[in-house]
């Protein structure tokens, strides 16, 4: 290897790609500009559409008023209802969103309540539970009558001079054990994983492509071929400016995160005060550490593909499904309840996103970490070693 | 110097199975000399000179160019040959002068003498107006002069063109063809391959003709008139493509 010829081609090929607009588009804005359209952008949408479903009183239908006079106008009192008879087709109103829920009392529904303590009686709550509103509409309505059952049970308790304890024998104190900054990094460890790796693809995908399939669709690739380098030096300068854009890209993309969480954590704490979502500086740096030998395996494994193509639209048709392969496993780290295991340790792409998503939560399972670690270099090394044996071969440099 | 020894290359294709687009070619091409490859579309010229060139290997054979052994030795061929044709494009996100000088690091060169080199060559292909202009902006005929200042950026002794004025208007032609005696003229080996009949004529001092992958025949052009008692390079060739192998 010709280390000063390796440093030549990939100075040149910095130079070109700083050029090539196509490429700071994907690897650059596209990291930057990202999470704060999504998580900004979207979530205060989101957000005032939260609000205004709050504030809005919501059409409730009773059938069988005169069965439950109390209950019907505790429910007329409820601040986030209007309450209206419904008649004979009330199902369709709710599927029509005229009404987003109905309530039913059967006849003599309170008297019995009073005259036959010993007797259970029922009532039917009607709601549409493809419709948020509606499920919002019977929530309110199942809680008043809720309501109204927990003191009926008092005044029972203490008619017949029984302890209060006798209607509800114990309680359940829930804690929650994790800070709000542990619940904050496990939906990062969600989601984030899953966002840096299709980054990290996609952001080394640009140069992967300029610089092989590129080359022969412009004709430069007998140009190079002609000079002294050796192919291995020339896929090793083109590897590693396709690896340190697939590097920059993973690293805006955390650092967008980051600025994006911070200047959001307002607007998040309006939604919840339970999570806080933010990455400290250790759990960045080993994500990133972790994230370093896929982006290797990324940046040569795409470079051994696109090379196979003759032309740019060629090798982003080959490209193309490639991205699926890697978001599979990507969004399998999002399913509940799987968990790094020392099998998944294995899996490339899931083996990382899991990883990163312990150490969101701060954890650092270092056996694991190793294992997963060593894989992947061992996966880059293998990616890395099909790009230089590409570049040997002349029936995929001048295939026509 | 080029020596071609038993030059061959076979192909693999998966519909028409094997195939000898260049068997057993051996010539000689001495330096000041133009020694011109002369051969139909398909007739094997490109994978000769690929294989001079280092950028294909030899199945079978071997060559010496510039004293070094093309399948040895790879690498100093490489830095001794000049190589040119219309499919060798320029980097267009790269400068003019960027593109020479990317070529003149690669083959070794101090950046003393390298920024020497590009001043010299820039001057006398006359390229200094557009030097830091990008090849994608340049028109054909400065993009040749890119193309010709890469070659030359070495100074190697050994210049190889593989039908360098293919789709070039005539101006943009004749500064090739002017280019290519200039190579003669300051003693460079030269090997040329054209199936241009008039540019063979005018240009080589040693004319071979390949067909089907095999030299056909060889010598100079007075050489060939009288073998064949025939003065029309284009009556020659076709006499000698159209004799069984």
């Amino acid at each position: 290897m010709n280390l000063q010829n390796v440093s030549i081609v990939f100075r040149k090929e910095l130079l070109d790609t700083l050029r090539d607009r196509r490429t700071l588009i994907s690897s650059i804005l596209l990291p930057i500009l990202l999470f704060p359209l999504l998580f900004l952008g979207f979530g205060t949408l989101g957000f005032m559409i939260m609000t205004r479903i709050g504030q809005e009183k919501l059409a409730a239908g009773i059938r069988g008023a005169e069965h439950a006079p109390t209950l019907a106008a505790r429910l007329q009192a409820h601040p986030e209802l209007v309450t209206m008879a419904a008649d004979e087709d009330f199902r369709a109103a709710i599927l029509a969103k005229r009404l987003r829920a109905v309530v039913e009392f059967p006849p003599g529904f309170e008297e019995q309540l009073r005259a036959r303590p010993d007797a259970a009686q029922s009532v039917l709550l009607y709601y549409n539970s493809s419709d948020q509103r509606s499920d919002e509409a019977a929530d309110d309505i199942e809680e008043t009558i809720a309501q109204f059952g927990a003191e009926l049970v008092q005044q029972r308790v203490a008619t017949q001079g029984l302890p209060e304890s006798i209607g509800e024998p114990f309680r359940i104190t829930k804690q929650n054990v994790a800070t709000a900054e542990r619940v904050g990094g496990n939906i990062l460890g969600l989601l984030l994983p899953y966002f840096i790796i299709v980054l990290c693809l996609t952001g080394a995908m640009y140069p992967a492509m300029d610089v092989t399939a590129g080359e022969k669709e412009r004709g430069t690739i007998e140009t190079i071929l002609a000079s002294p380098v050796r192919r291995t030096d020339l896929v090793l300068g083109k590897f590693l400016l396709v690896f340190l854009v697939a590097s920059v890209t993973t690293v805006l993309a955390i650092a967008s995160f980051s600025l994006t969480a911070t200047l959001g954590a307002g607007l998040l704490a309006r939604v919840s005060d339970r999570f806080v979502l933010a990455i400290s500086g250790k759990a960045a740096a080993a994500v990133f550490f972790m994230v370093l030998p896929l982006a290797v395996t990324f940046a040569a494994g795409l470079m051994a593909i696109a090379l196979l193509a003759r032309n740019y639209r060629e090798a982003q048709t080959y490209l193309g499904p490639l991205l699926f392969v890697v978001i599979l496993p990507a969004v399998a780290s999002m399913l509940p309840g799987i968990e790094l295991t020392p099998k998944l340790a294995l899996v490339p792409v899931l083996n990382v996103a899991l990883v990163a998503r312990e150490i969101f939560v701060g954890n650092y399972p270092w056996m694991l970490i190793g294992m997963i670690f060593g894989s992947t270099c061992v996966y880059a090394a293998l990616a890395l070693w099909a790009a230089v044996r590409q570049f040997h071969r002349e029936e995929v440099l001048f295939r026509s | 110097m080029i020596e071609a020894d038993g030059l061959t290359k076979v192909f693999q294709d998966r519909k028409r199975g094997e195939i000898r687009a260049v068997d057993q070619v051996s010539f000689r091409a001495l330096p000041g000399q133009i020694y011109g490859l002369l051969g139909a579309n398909g007739a094997g010229k490109t994978t000769t000179l690929r294989m001079l060139a280092t950028i294909l290997q030899p199945t079978e054979g071997t060559a010496r160019v510039a004293g070094y052994d093309v399948v040895q030795e790879p690498e100093k061929v490489r830095q001794h040959v000049g190589f040119l044709s219309t499919a060798t494009a320029l980097y267009g996100r790269l400068t003019a002068e960027e593109m020479v000088a990317y070529f003149g690091r690669l083959h070794g060169m101090e950046e003393k003498a390298l920024r020497a080199r590009i001043e010299e060559l820039f001057s006398a292909l006359d390229m200094n107006s557009f030097r830091d202009r990008r090849c994608d902006k340049l028109s054909t005929g400065m993009k040749q002069k890119v193309s010709i200042a890469r070659t030359l950026v070495h100074d190697p002794p050994v210049m190889i063109f593989d039908e360098p004025t293919v789709g070039l208007d005539v101006m943009t032609a004749r500064t090739i063809v002017g280019f290519i005696r200039d190579c003669r003229a300051r003693g460079k080996t030269v090997l040329f391959s054209t199936h241009v009949m008039s540019e063979a004529e005018k240009l080589c001092d040693t004319i071979g003709i390949i067909h089907n992958g095999t030299l056909r025949a060889e010598g100079t052009l007075a050489e060939l008139q009288r073998r064949y008692n025939e003065t029309d390079l284009e009556e020659i060739f076709i006499r000698v493509v159209e004799q069984p192998a």
